[in-house]
């Protein structure tokens, strides 16, 4: 890209740029009006797991403009995909151990006074 | 000496070596804040309504700030814009517009990294917490320097070795006078002349020690069973001539009666507790970790001590009742005991001294309109519904509601026994605040580091826009490309930590 692009590219580039910060700033009203607006709140009546999807799937989409649009990866050589798409498959493998705390005992104890429902104590319940 | 491919790309990657190193850079950042964002799920997923420290405290106090979090994304877009045209400016040989556009990008970190001041100090210094020994707590602010235990001291024994002793700092009138117990003829006039008696001292017991030490060890070398062990007097205790009064910090006091103060470095006072509780601005009352059978006798409402205050709040929480029963009813299904214990109905404004109608909450949404009592309960079963109250069994209370002890109708006095934790809301208060000051700082700090760059690039970039022109539009796109991700970053922070 560097040194490549005439005089006119930059004119394309430059409206692109325009139209990248409106929809960024759309967006990011449409994400303040998820935790304030009414008519924007989905789901049961708060913030629940459906608005929290629609927040992020919103920040997903201002995040692929700013990364295609802003950071060029729209047309970027193919060793930057690469590695990138290294990084994600590292970072998911790493989320993904999270998923082990499922069977963290202490997670257990919670959910067992989660199920005792009136009757919550302060104390642990353990299984012994 | 020549640098290659500073400005022509090599041949094998394609790219100059500047652009591969900023993406291996980058590549590293999205690990390192991927990391924190795990962090952030993890612990969010992992928050059990009613069983664990909710998410996050003072709900609604939090979302005061959504406006200032989003002047700060417009802020950031705004500049990510600017940052991407300085660099179009540049090659189009364009300096004017490249200096105009840089110091844009530079203006807009230095308001974002002030609004975020604004939200810190705001958090630290003027929001607080009280949790009561039931778990409710209250959230509004503690009146300034009334969390300390008012003390008057008249004895003060302490160590002569370690730090100086708690006592010294909290001392707030000193001009009566001390003198030394055993050694009356040893006065000091105020604590800073105890506090350098100590230090003088310290150093003379120290060597006192070092000589014993020596000469233990060489008569045990003699003769074990006679040798005489190791005896220096580390205490000394002042005695004041009239009461000394303190507001003692209850971060260092391990334990206090109305006679005496233990400090946690073994500085032990006696004399007399003058006030044991706490001033307290309430603006809300959150009951999360209240069973709902318990809330309506929970001692946050003997604290209060403002009928309206308890009837504001109940009358709140039937509101949000009746919108949810009505949302589930229509789908046939039962609240979620999740939704049953969290903050929605669990966390409320109160006005000290206000009327019992007022539901204002101003930071949740208004769901659904005021509705006819009756049959709200009806068709929607859950085993939690019973405890759900409703306007017409709770008594109307004092419209007037009545002063507390407190410095005026809003104030109220807490008594130190009946607190569990106090506290601003730092990184103590909670997962959710230490998990937000983490990510927001290292975000701050990448704001900081990236202005610098771009700064740099300007003020001293003109020699080498003269010598070449492309070189610096390379630095310029590289300093963009980590200006872009800090971006990136805060697109994600924004909605995660204000909004949802």
């Amino acid at each position: 890209m560097a040194g490549s692009t005439t005089s006119t590219d930059f004119t394309k580039e430059k409206s692109a740029y325009k139209v990248v910060m409106w929809s960024l700033f759309v967006c990011t009203f449409i994400t303040l009006g998820l935790g304030k607006l009414d008519f924007l709140d989905f789901g049961p009546p708060g913030a629940d797991w459906v608005d929290i999807l629609v927040g992020i799937s919103l920040a997903g989409v201002k995040a692929s403009l700013v990364s295609l649009i802003f950071m060029h990866l729209n047309h970027e050589k193919g060793l930057i995909y690469k590695m990138l798409l290294f990084t994600l498959a590292f970072f998911i493998s790493l989320m993904g151990l999270t998923l082990f705390a499922g069977s963290d005992p202490i997670v257990e104890q919670y959910e067992t006074l989660q199920t005792t429902k009136g009757n919550l104590t302060e104390t642990p319940v353990t299984n012994d | 000496m020549e640098i290659p491919y500073e400005v022509t790309p090599r041949r094998d990657t394609g790219l100059f070596n500047a652009k591969l190193g900023i993406w291996l850079f980058l590549a590293s950042e999205v690990m390192l804040f991927g990391g924190l964002f795990s962090a952030y799920v993890f612990l969010r997923v992992g928050v059990q309504e009613g069983v664990d420290t909710p998410w996050p405290w003072g709900i609604n106090v939090h979302k005061d700030f959504v406006y200032l979090g989003f002047l700060n994304t417009l802020v950031l877009i705004l500049s990510s814009v600017w940052v991407v045209f300085a660099w179009v400016a540049l090659k189009e040989r364009n300096w004017r517009k490249f200096q105009l556009y840089m110091y844009g990008v530079v203006a807009c970190a230095m308001i974002f990294m002030v609004v975020k001041g604004i939200e810190y100090n705001s958090k630290l210094n003027h929001h607080h917490g009280i949790k009561l020994t039931d778990n409710s707590v209250m959230e509004g602010t503690i009146v300034h320097g009334t969390d300390k235990i008012d003390f008057t001291g008249t004895k003060f024994t302490f160590n002569l070795q370690g730090g100086l002793p708690g006592f010294i700092k909290d001392i707030t009138k000193d001009d009566v006078g001390f003198s030394l117990e055993g050694e009356e003829s040893v006065e000091f006039a105020n604590a800073a002349e105890v506090k350098a008696w100590f230090l003088k001292s310290r150093s003379k017991v120290a060597n006192e020690l070092a000589l014993e030490r020596k000469r233990y060890r060489s008569e045990l070398a003699v003769d074990r069973d006679s040798a005489k062990p190791v005896s220096v007097n580390t205490k000394a205790t002042v005695i004041a001539k009239g009461p000394i009064q303190m507001k003692a910090n209850p971060r260092k006091v391990v334990a206090h009666s109305a006679t005496s103060l233990s400090y946690k470095d073994g500085t032990s006072v006696e004399g007399k507790l003058v006030r044991d509780a706490v001033e307290f601005v309430v603006h809300e009352v959150d009951m999360q970790l209240v069973l709902p059978q318990n809330q309506r006798t929970s001692i946050v409402w003997d604290v209060i001590g403002d009928e309206g205050a308890k009837k504001q709040f109940f009358d709140a929480q039937k509101l949000r009742y009746d919108e949810l029963a009505e949302y589930y009813e229509k789908r046939g299904k039962t609240i979620p005991l999740s939704t049953m214990r969290g903050y929605i109905l669990n966390l409320h404004p109160v006005h000290i001294g206000g009327h019992g109608d007022d539901h204002g909450d101003g930071d949740h949404k208004e769901h659904g309109k005021e509705k006819k009592d009756g049959d709200h309960h009806a068709g929607v079963s859950t085993h939690l519904s019973e405890a759900i109250p409703t306007a017409d069994t709770e008594s109307a209370g004092s419209e007037e509601g009545h002063e507390h002890g407190g410095h005026d109708e809003h104030t109220i006095s807490v008594p130190r026994d009946k607190i569990k934790f106090m506290g601003n809301h730092g990184p103590r208060y909670g997962n959710y605040y230490a998990i937000y000051f983490t990510m927001t700082a290292l975000h701050g700090l990448h704001v900081v580091g990236g202005a610098l760059v771009l700064l740099f690039m300007v003020v001293f970039g003109k020699k080498l826009y003269l010598k070449n022109p492309e070189h610096l539009a390379n630095r310029v796109e590289v300093g963009g490309l980590f200006w872009h991700f800090v971006d990136l970053v805060w697109i994600f922070l924004f909605p995660l930590m204000y909004l949802l």
